[in-house]
């Protein structure tokens, strides 16, 4: 029960789980004590509303409003007393009356008119939730009255009732109000309904609006307001003959909403009747006023009977579709997501269903089976079942996710909703088991995706084991048996081998291919999986598809970058994750969350629609390893291109972001010990600069980086030694273009030893240096040393260079407002005469090799 | 250094102006020479004002003060009545106290900017004859005491008076950098007694006072000047790059104009032939209001500049070689 209603405040909440704790007898006690209570205010604001004290009023409406919260429990069990509707009621009859009376409001002090006022829009207010029992109390107060003990109460409300008529025409305004207000509130109190109707006991009389024509109703409002001494029976009749849509709950007698009966008794239960009900309750399917719960209670009720009937397979399995169906429909909004109970009933369901799928060989299932050509009966012929496990499974994923989605990734009920994800697996391996058997290829392919989506983001960690050799250390009984499965890697081959093959959606083909390739990535496979996404030709074509097949793409292309990186292959990386951080806008294209924008450039809609793309958390790539992966890799090739370029005009960055990152450091005032982990790339890239490796080193491998980002790698220690290396490489490089112009010649030892790397290795980096004539300097090979040619030009040549580069624009530029001019008069004036065409040939051919002079 | 020394150069001769030479006494050079050592440093650049005189064709300066240096955040400091002040002063101490224009330090050459042309216009404006001063501490420093005066010629006083310059105006003025400011010959002139102490002190000052005249180094001034020519070709450049798409604009609108005229015209014969009224004309200049066109003169000053680095590095580069080939031979002499 406390679920229900466990929306309110929490202190209630909590009020109510005691309140279940208690026993029965303290429940009484309570009940009791409360009940005293509320007829003590009740009796205040009678006293009140006689001397028209309205700030007493006020204060004891308030009072009452909380004592009513307190008791909420008890009420909704008990259902709302009468004698609190016929204050309410009577309440405001009476401060409409006042606020009618001008002449008397004027007489008023301030502070009881203001009361009145907020006593009146609160009552308003809060009397919305209750009207239908008010609107019943109206109609028929005699009778609620005689239900309760008949003291000053009762004077009160014959004052009431006196004051009501002569407040008539304003209360025809008010009930025209409500008339419309409750067909409103019919829809939203349905949900309410559903859990009040498995309680035996209401106090109140229960009307149910046949007819909702408000103007009728105010008809006939005001005569029952005339013939209100009438004995009550009478006045129902009247009410009934006329309106013919009344329905009235015969007064007094507690409405049990029972089990909804099924069939009637006696009734002999086959097929066809089963069927005809099953189509019964589908038809409400959908409709406004339609009871979802119960609905699906039903339907689980109807497949009980059907099952101790032995009405056989065929028609458990149409229900059974029918109830997953109506338990998707359970929210109607697309992006809500289902309760944690319909979430496990609904597994259960499909689970139960693929169960009998397997045990019955003899049912097909087929959306394009037509209604009447199913065969659902027993008999020779197989059974024959409209419907498609394949949606149904789908949509299953698809709410798995929605629920994944919305569930803060931070809190234990994430972890426990994760751990659906097994069964959510587990089924669909069914499904792909039952439709390699039965489906079409087209809905193999589909159940393939799934499967592939569910694999392709998990790190095989027994096959990484295995490939290590270590299998044999760490065994446990669990891990053999989990060994024994098929590698991850094996199955996605499979799998999408087939889709490359029968698919004929490119959607779904193009979906297998990047899973697969990030695939290979995580694992470290780079080769194929660079030849994969290379071969697919998905970079050209890409941005046609639609956004979540391009946040796969990203997504790809992300751990592709990774991939290459941990292979060393630092150009590879940068390269893939160019695209991605170059936009600053990692996270969006991710799918991992939405950027703070303003809503100029994304309405409500649009925000919600972004909302239900998000990856869900567990499969997020950690955006700060991505980040520094791609830093780490600009500072690997821009430090050395910036020092061999230091002089060149036309140098081009290779990384705006990573320029960036160096210029936000250069800003800053005054240089701590970096903390985060761009401030240890920017140090980093300082100390690398100088060609001091070891600092470098030291602040691009540390305790802080190994927690923040190195230690995120299955292979952890390789990595770190690549990078080191690669570091020292650079270093070695950047220290050569830097200070070549110092030296005559260079020991190749002495390098050797400065940088810690092999001799050869630094003979062949120089050596790579000389042939791409980025260091003009020859080596010596007796004496091992480099020595340095100096035909570097110097800065005074350099800029001289640049100035001719410059000037050259300038002529260019002179030329061209020198063309326009002959071209305009060439174009007025002298149209036919050829001179000025040629003329201006000429110039161009001018420009073009003074051009070609400017240049060198 | 305290040499008399002219550094009369062959300006253009100033046509109509009365002043024909410029005189300047020792003290107002020592002084203006202090002036820079004592406030300006690197490219800071420090102003002040001359006093003199002007005897027949001649302008004499005889004096000056300096303009004191003030932050921006003392609002209150008025200078016109600094000025005003300091005359009165310098009167009552019977010193020359007519306001005959300003002198300027320069950073490598780099005077040829609006600054000055704005303010070397309203000096003209009211007092005809002031010229200003323009003293270059970095070649100064190198040997050659460099101090030149300028004043704008009559041409661009009249296109500074009626704030045009649009480029047909400059065009019909026939102004190009060249004319922009005119260069005017300064002498020198000390009275007899120090000239004594100057030739005095001439015969005792040995040849190793004088060796920045022979420093060989020359890399980074004409590194300095390299990259301040740059930056105002690449000034250049961006001008012309406005002024083309200017004209390209202009050259459309006029077409447009053009095709919207025949247009009406044929309309109108047409609607003759049927007897209908023409139409009425509208006012075409309302339909295409040509384009702005973007201000020359930036671009006549960046011009004037970068003619005056030019000669600044052209004078500075063949000093060099001269240096260097005397070098040369001093070492093949020695060795």
């Amino acid at each position: 029960m406390s679920r229900f209603f466990a929306t309110g405040s929490d202190s209630e909440s909590e009020e109510s789980s005691s309140a279940d704790e208690i026993t029965p007898k303290a429940t009484g006690t309570t009940f009791n004590k409360q009940f005293e209570e509320f007829t003590n205010i009740i009796k205040t604001i009678r006293n009140a509303m006689k001397i028209r004290d309205m700030s007493k009023c006020l204060e004891e409406f308030e009072q009452l409003y909380r004592a009513f919260l307190k008791s909420k429990t008890i009420m909704d069990k008990e259902g709302v007393p009468q004698f609190y509707i016929r204050l309410l009621a009577d309440l405001e009859d009476y401060l409409n009356q006042l606020w009618e009376d001008k002449e008397g409001k004027k007489k008023m002090n301030k502070n009881n008119a203001k009361a009145l006022s907020t006593l009146r829009q609160k009552i308003r207010k809060y009397n919305k939730d209750f009207e239908t029992e008010i609107a019943s109390y109206k109609e028929n107060p005699e009778q609620s009255a005689e239900e309760e003990e008949k003291d000053d109460i009762g004077s009160g409300y014959t004052l009431s009732l006196c004051q009501d008529e002569e407040s008539e025409s304003e209360d025809d305004e008010e009930s025209e109000d409500w008339g419309s207000d409750s067909v409103d509130s019919g829809g939203e109190s349905e949900d309410n309904e559903g859990a009040a109707a498995s309680l035996a006991v209401v106090f109140l009389k229960k009307y149910v609006y046949g007819d909702k024509h408000p103007e009728r109703k105010k008809d006939d409002r005001r005569k029952r307001h005339k013939k209100m001494e009438q004995v009550d029976e009478e006045a129902d009749e009247e009410g009934e003959g006329e309106e013919g849509g009344w329905e009235k709950v015969k007064g007094g007698v507690p409405l049990v909403k029972e089990k909804p009966k099924m069939f009637a008794k006696g009734t002999e239960i086959n097929n066809a009747v089963v069927i005809k009900k099953l189509n019964e309750i589908l038809q409400a399917r959908g409709k406004k006023g339609t009871d979802r719960s119960a609905q699906i209670e039903l339907l689980h009720a109807l497949a009980g009977i059907s099952n101790e009937n032995n009405l056989g397979e065929g028609i458990l399995v149409k229900i059974k579709f029918n109830i997953i169906a109506s338990l998707y429909d359970y929210n109607t909004n697309l992006a809500a997501f289902m309760k944690a109970e319909m979430w496990k009933k609904c597994l259960e369901c499909i689970d139960e269903l693929l169960d009998i799928l397997f045990e019955n060989s003899n049912i097909f299932i087929g959306e394009n089976i037509a209604e009447d050509s199913e065969n659902l009966a027993i008999s020779d012929q197989p059974f024959r079942v409209r419907g498609c496990i394949l949606t149904l499974v789908e949509r299953m994923d698809e709410e798995f996710t929605k629920i994944m989605q919305n569930t803060d990734p931070h809190s234990q009920e994430y972890v426990d909703n994760l751990k659906d994800e097994g069964r959510v697996c587990g089924i669909i391996d069914r499904l792909l088991q039952y439709l390699e058997s039965k489906g079409s290829t087209e809905e193999v392919c589909r159940v393939y995706l799934r499967r592939i989506m569910h694999t392709y983001y998990k790190f095989d960690y027994k096959a990484h084991r295995r490939s290590l050799g270590l299998q044999g250390e760490t065994k446990s009984e669990q891990d053999q048996e989990e060994s024994e499965g098929e590698d991850s890697a094996i199955i996605m081959d499979r799998l999408c081998k087939f889709i490359y093959a029968k698919d004929r959606t490119d959607r779904i083909r193009t979906c297998a291919i990047l899973c697969h390739i990030y695939h290979h990535a995580l694992h470290s496979r780079w080769y194929q999986a660079r030849d994969l996404m290379l071969m697919s030709h998905l970079q050209d074509n890409i941005q046609h598809a639609d956004p979540p097949v391009q946040i796969l793409y990203n997504r790809t292309m992300v751990q592709l970058g990774i991939c290459a990186f941990r292979q060393g292959m630092i150009k590879d990386a940068h390269n893939a994750l160019l695209d991605i951080q170059s936009s600053g806008r990692a996270k969006e294209l991710l799918g991992q969350g939405l950027l703070m924008r303003n809503m100029q450039e994304r309405n409500a809609e649009q925000e919600k629609i972004e909302k239900r793309r998000q990856v869900p958390f567990h499969m997020h790539i950690n955006l700060e390893l991505l980040e520094c992966v791609y830093l780490v890799s600009a500072m690997l090739l821009e430090i050395p291109y910036m020092a061999a370029h230091e002089f060149d005009a036309r140098r081009r960055m290779i990384s705006k972001q990573f320029h960036h990152q160096l210029r936000v450091g250069e800003r800053q005032p005054l240089l701590g010990p970096p903390e985060s982990m761009r401030e240890h790339v920017v140090a980093a890239s300082k100390a690398m600069k100088m060609g001091d490796w070891k600092t470098c080193h030291s602040f691009i491998i540390n305790e802080k980086m190994n927690s923040k980002v190195w230690d995120l790698f299955p292979e952890t220690q390789r990595v770190r030694e690549m990078l080191v290396r690669k570091i020292q490489e650079e270093s070695l490089r950047t220290y050569l273009f830097t200070y070549s112009s110092v030296y005559d010649s260079l020991s190749m030892e002495t390098l050797s030893e400065m940088f810690e790397l092999e001799l050869p290795t630094v003979h062949s980096i120089i050596s790579k240096m000389i042939i791409n004539e980025e260091l003009m300097a020859s080596l010596d090979q007796p004496t091992q040393t480099v020595v340095m040619h100096r035909t570097e030009p110097t800065s005074l040549q350099n800029m001289t260079l640049q100035l001719a580069e410059k000037l050259g624009g300038l002529v260019e530029n002179n030329e061209r407002v020198f063309d326009l001019k002959q071209g305009v008069y060439g174009g007025y004036f002298n149209r036919d005469q050829k001179g000025g065409y040629q003329q201006r040939q000429n110039y161009q051919r001018g420009g073009y090799r003074n051009q070609n002079q400017s240049s060198y | 250094m305290g040499s008399l020394k002219d550094s009369a150069v062959s300006g253009s001769n100033p046509l109509d102006s009365p002043v024909k030479q410029i005189q300047i006494d020792g003290l107002v050079v020592l002084k203006i020479i202090k002036h820079y050592q004592e406030e300006g440093q690197g490219s800071e650049v420090v102003q002040g004002v001359l006093l003199g005189l002007v005897v027949e064709d001649r302008l004499e300066i005889t004096n000056c003060f300096p303009f004191p240096q003030h932050t921006e955040d003392d609002v209150d400091f008025d200078e016109v009545q600094y000025q005003m002040e300091m005359m009165r002063s310098l009167r009552h101490v019977n010193i020359d106290h007519l306001h005959v224009g300003w002198y300027q330090s320069t950073y490598y050459g780099s005077f040829v900017s609006r600054a000055l042309l704005d303010s070397q216009f309203s000096y003209q404006h009211a007092i005809e004859e002031s010229v200003v001063l323009i003293y270059d501490p970095i070649k100064t420093a190198q040997g050659s005491l460099c101090l030149k005066a300028y004043r704008l010629t009559p041409k661009l006083m009249e296109i500074c008076k009626e704030k045009d310059f649009s480029p047909e105006t400059l065009k019909k003025a026939c102004v190009g950098y060249e004319h922009m400011l005119e260069e005017v010959p300064i002498v020198i002139k000390n009275s007899h007694l120090i000239n004594v102490l100057l030739l005095d002190l001439q015969e005792k000052s040995m040849v190793a006072d004088k060796h920045e005249l022979l420093n060989l180094s020359s890399s980074n001034h004409l590194e300095k000047s390299l990259q301040l020519l740059m930056d105002r070709v690449d000034g250049m450049s961006q001008e012309i790059v406005k002024y083309n798409s200017y004209c390209r604009n202009l050259s459309k609108q006029q077409q447009q104009k053009q095709q919207y005229l025949q247009r009406r015209q044929q309309e109108n014969t047409q609607r003759q032939s049927r007897g209908e009224p023409p139409l009425p004309e509208e006012d075409i200049n309302k339909m295409f209001k040509p384009p702005q066109a973007p201000p020359r003169m930036d671009t006549l000053l960046i011009a004037g500049q970068v003619n005056n680095y030019c000669q600044n590095i052209k004078a500075f580069t063949s000093q060099n070689l001269g240096k260097l080939f005397m070098a040369e031979a001093l070492q093949g002499h020695s060795s």
